[in-house]
């Protein structure tokens, strides 16, 4: 699967890149991590919650930055596996100054996936990655915010997102138009439905 | 020949069981103490196994063994060759790499076995796979079959110098001297992908060892219990007798049940064994479409020698098969794609060259059509692109090359899944096209109706093509025939039925036999406990083979009676008869006895006994021909394409088919329908779609689309054209496949038509609206 597309921060690109540089700010932009340690400068482990219509689950990955040339590009190489099955990816991304004053950041790359994820959850895999690098601009975005409001003196609150938030985010998203399908409406109605009517029986037995 | 039962529609014997729920199937049956296996399977395509630590499995509560290969030490090896190699071909080339039980070192396909979980519950199995933990080191997949045998390529089995699996080349008459001969010569690149036999009920096996009596009992969702039980039995150094396998209702086989060194034939046995509990093992549909068995993907480069008056002189095929990580079932299915590609035609030149190949895909094993359906694709396009050049009608270019009905029986010089030259028994071709072509009304659609509906900017099509089956092959199928003391029949023989009415046909050939009602008739298929001789359910065979076995022992039954029943009432011989459920005197049916009576004392307890009689009313009978019979028939069908969505409407086909005689027309039809479902999926729906990577991207039914009874034409006729085949009593030929054959092809000619004439020029199967989108633009970019 190659994914490419761009996305322009407002801010300049030192700043950009230093926030992309940032394991915290960049766990919390990553859908569903779980937990990402560094390594070292250029390495870093963690976990993550997967879930791509029917296919769900978590994965194990390692996260390595190469040939990097700050603050201008960098290759990001990312091997994930776990119940759900596995995924491979190299991805290349440019950060280029525009003369506005705002960054411009290009991506490229190529995602293997394998197992339960490539079999059952393929036909939603590009909807469902698109969707969540757009979420994780939106969120970048407001972290760059923050941060820049903080450089010069004011206090813009910047709250990473919960996974559930930015599961809903995701889930939005992807409703557009999407809601017809019947795996979305699974995981947006029935899903909650289930759980809900778990909790009921749930008090309801405990009232007996 | 039709009698008071044979050749009638009788309604099916097993639709009371059937269709109240009273068939068992083998999820239904439970035992006492019994477990549930669940096998891991690899996520990757190809990688080396470097641990697998199933420590944590072990220790979930429910969890009561794991198996990985090492734990199986010297019971682990590659599991037999189920066909034999085509030694027969002269110069042939096969390189054997047999299913192996378990994936031990490395794994060869997406969905390979890495683990056996044995639990208290399925639940509990899948549960733990959660818990162990694989290290692969994942190796470059080989999946496209060009690439495969390039040098350099990522090496399936690493003890072969390449991915070639099969090299084999079969000629008559000399291909390159009608070549040049010829005034035209078409060449073109087919290619055929996969299709899954995608049956109701999945695969099944539950082992029930009894270690007092030392025996096993097994039931299996198999089309071949005798082989079945014959490997199991070696591997575990038991005699045949210690082990019966059962059958039970089967919701269909399709092909890929033949398999009998699958994981869980093979490890399921032994674990039983050590265990010493039943163990039940259930496929289920994502095993099924990544890890049982497919067909279908083949790569052809094919030309076709004709003169100006479109005679075709000569025919030559170069192809790629692909046979998945292994190839435990030989060359089955590229032989049938060599004997099925020319069968209907004269063609006197005629050259087939195939090279199978390993790939990181699953292995490949007959589905119904098994071969056939591309050599039928092939030629059957090679005549239309031939057609167009010529500017001549497709039925008439036909008409010009068909084997005339004078010329049976005719050897084929190719040699066939069977390992003996193949031979046209019987048919009629030209009166199958004649009829085919009269049922769909073809001229008047070219001439009337096709003009003003393409003046009214309407886009159908019609296609007509040709196929034959060859169907019955050896080696042989044997039955046993009982009356019992309740005057009611017993038969039983060594196939096992998925579904295609044998418990009716099958009492149609005794009843008539001995004069019964066919409701009396109890038929036992696929049970080694009653009938242990055979091969098993493959090749469109049930009938035309075990059906003969049931006919020559039924017969032996009659001659028992008739002596029997001669002595009893003290009348000659050939003035006695069989006459519902009695053997009577001729011309007086007052005086009779009983076929339960005579049945008792066929059996005598006290006195003497004639040296050299055998008890009982029964017999036992083999049959094997000697190469198989050959059904054929010609399909034609209009359809309606849709130029914005590129759909495709089959509204109206014909199908003209000769199985020789029909026992059951009703159950003819029947198979005839459920095989164009089949080709129709074949045609415009199914498809197994690998990634470069080996994983496969279709294996649910939300993306592995199945064709739905409305998508089945709204006008289905149906002609028969009966020539017995010499080759059996009862003149029979198989009919299971037939529907499954032709129709890619004929698709393609139609939805041809249909857009522009000779314009469009597909080469490939199957298609979808978006692909078929994808060529229009194609070819109109030219």
């Amino acid at each position: 699967m190659n994914l490419e597309g761009e996305h322009v921060f407002k801010g300049p690109r030192d700043e950009v890149y230093g926030m992309f540089r940032d394991p915290e700010v960049l766990a919390s932009a990553l859908p569903g991590t779980q937990s990402l340690n560094m390594v070292d400068s250029n390495h870093y482990e963690g976990t993550m919650n997967v879930r791509i219509g029917p296919v769900s689950g978590a994965f194990s990955g390692k996260l390595e930055i190469a040939d990097e040339v700050a603050p201008e590009k960098c290759t990001l190489i990312v091997e994930g596996k776990g119940a759900p099955g596995f995924a491979k990816g190299v991805g290349h991304v440019h950060f280029s100054e525009q003369e506005d004053g705002t960054t411009l950041l290009k991506y490229s790359g190529d995602v293997q996936i394998g197992g339960t994820l490539a079999s059952v959850g393929q036909r939603m895999i590009d909807s469902v990655a698109k969707s969540m690098i757009k979420t994780a601009f939106e969120t970048l975005d407001k972290a760059l915010e923050a941060r820049l409001a903080a450089k010069a003196g004011q206090e813009v609150e910047f709250k990473a997102p919960t996974e559930a938030q930015f599961a809903a985010g995701v889930a939005k998203d992807m409703a557009k138009g999407w809601t017809q399908i019947a795996e979305v409406r699974m995981v947006l109605y029935v899903i909650p439905m289930a759980i809900l009517l778990a909790i009921i029986g749930f008090i309801l037995s405990k009232c007996n | 020949m039709s009698g008071k039962v044979f050749g009638q529609s009788v309604t099916r014997n097993e639709d009371p069981y059937l269709l109240t729920g009273k068939a068992e199937f083998i999820d239904d049956i439970e035992l006492p103490g019994m477990l549930h296996a669940a096998f891991l399977r690899s996520d990757y395509a190809h990688a080396r196994i470097k641990s697998i630590d199933v420590s944590q499995a072990l220790k979930r509560p429910g969890v009561v063994a794991v198996y990985t290969a090492a734990d199986f030490g010297d019971y682990w090896r590659p599991g037999p060759l189920q066909v034999p190699p085509p030694t027969a071909i002269k110069g042939s080339v096969f390189h054997a790499r047999t299913l192996v039980p378990i994936a031990k070192d490395k794994v060869r396909f997406s969905g390979e076995p890495l683990a056996l979980i044995i639990a208290e519950s399925r639940y509990i199995a899948e549960d733990a796979f959660d818990d162990i933990i694989v290290e692969m080191e994942p190796l470059d997949a080989v999946v496209d079959l060009e690439k495969a045998l390039e040098p350099g390529a990522p090496l399936v089995h690493e003890d072969l110098e390449s991915n070639l699996a099969a090299h084999v080349v079969q000629e008559r008459g000399n291909y390159e001297e009608a070549a040049a001969k010829a005034d035209y010569v078409i060449k073109r690149r087919i290619s055929v992908d996969r299709c899954a036999g995608a049956a109701m009920e999945n695969r099944g096996l539950l082992v029930d060892w009894n270690d007092r009596t030392r025996e096993m009992t097994i039931w299996a969702s198999t089309q071949a219990p005798i082989p079945l039980r014959n490997s199991i039995a070696a591997r575990l150094g038991l005699f045949e007798s210690q082990v019966r396998v059962i059958t039970p209702y089967i919701g269909g086989g399709f092909g890929p049940k033949i398999m009998t060194s699958q994981a869980d034939d093979v490890l399921l046995p032994i674990v039983a064994m050590w265990l010493n509990r039943p163990i039940k093992w259930i496929e289920d549909r994502r095993e099924n479409f990544l890890a049982t068995t497919s067909e279908r993907d083949q790569l052809h480069y094919a030309e076709i020698a004709v003169t100006k008056d479109g005679i075709i002189l000569g025919v030559k095929d170069m192809f790629y098969h692909n046979t998945g990580a292994y190839d435990p079932y030989g060359m089955t299915v590229p032989l049938n794609t060599q004997t099925h590609t020319v069968s209907n035609y004269n063609v006197p030149n005629f050259k087939t060259e195939v090279k199978m190949v390993f790939s990181n895909t699953m292995v490949v094993t007959p589905v119904r059509g098994a071969g056939r359906p591309y050599g039928v694709y092939v030629m059957e396009r090679l005549i239309d692109y031939a057609a167009c050049e010529l500017g001549m009608d497709p039925v008439e270019i036909r008409r010009r090359n068909l084997i005339r009905s004078d010329q049976y029986p005719l050897p084929t010089g190719i040699i066939g899944q069977d390992f003996v030259e193949g031979v046209l028994d019987s048919g009629d071709y030209p009166e199958e096209l004649r009829k085919a072509v009269e049922l769909i009304g073809y001229e008047k659609f070219i001439k009337e109706e096709q003009p003003r509906l393409r003046a009214e900017g309407k886009h159908k099509g019609i296609g007509v093509v040709c196929f034959t089956e060859g169907t019955s092959v050896g080696p042989y199928e044997g039955a046993r025939v009982t009356v019992g003391a309740n005057g009611k029949v017993n038969v039983s023989t060594g196939i096992s039925t998925q579904g295609q009415g044998h418990f009716t046909v099958y009492a149609q050939i005794a009843a008539e036999e001995l004069g019964v009602d066919v409701r009396d008739v109890n038929v036992t298929t696929g049970d080694t406990g009653h009938f242990h001789w055979g091969a098993g359910t493959f090749a469109s065979r049930g009938t035309g083979v075990a059906g003969s076995a049931i006919h020559l022992a039924a017969s032996k039954v009659r001659q028992k009676a008739i002596k029997l029943g001669s002595k009893l009432l003290g009348v000659p011989e050939d003035q006695v008869e069989l006459c519902d459920g009695k053997v009577c005197v001729a011309g007086d049916h007052s005086r009779f006895i009983s076929l339960g009576e005579m049945a008792m004392k066929a059996n005598p307890t006290r006195g003497t006994f004639e040296q050299g009689a055998e008890p009982g009313l029964e017999a036992v009978a083999y049959f094997g021909p000697p190469y198989g019979s050959t059904g054929a028939g010609a399909l034609a069908m209009i359809v309606d394409v849709d130029p914005g969505s590129m759909d495709v409407k089959i509204e109206k086909l014909a199908i003209v088919h000769d199985c020789g005689t029909l026992v059951n027309p009703m159950l003819v039809e029947g198979q005839i329908l459920g095989g164009l479902s089949m080709g129709i999926g074949n045609a415009f729906y199914e498809q197994l779609k690998y990634d470069e990577n080996g994983q496969l991207l279709t294996a649910s039914f939300m993306d592995y689309l199945l064709p739905q009874a409305t998508d089945m034409p709204d006008e289905v006729l149906l002609g028969h054209v009966e020539r017995p085949s010499p080759l059996n009593e009862l003149g029979m030929k198989g009919v299971g496949e037939a529907g499954a054959i032709p129709t890619p092809a004929c698709f393609a000619q139609a939805v041809e038509n249909a857009l522009a004439d000779c314009k469009l020029q597909i080469a490939e199967t199957p298609l979808s609206p978006s692909r078929l989108f994808e060529l229009v633009k194609k070819s109109t970019e030219k």
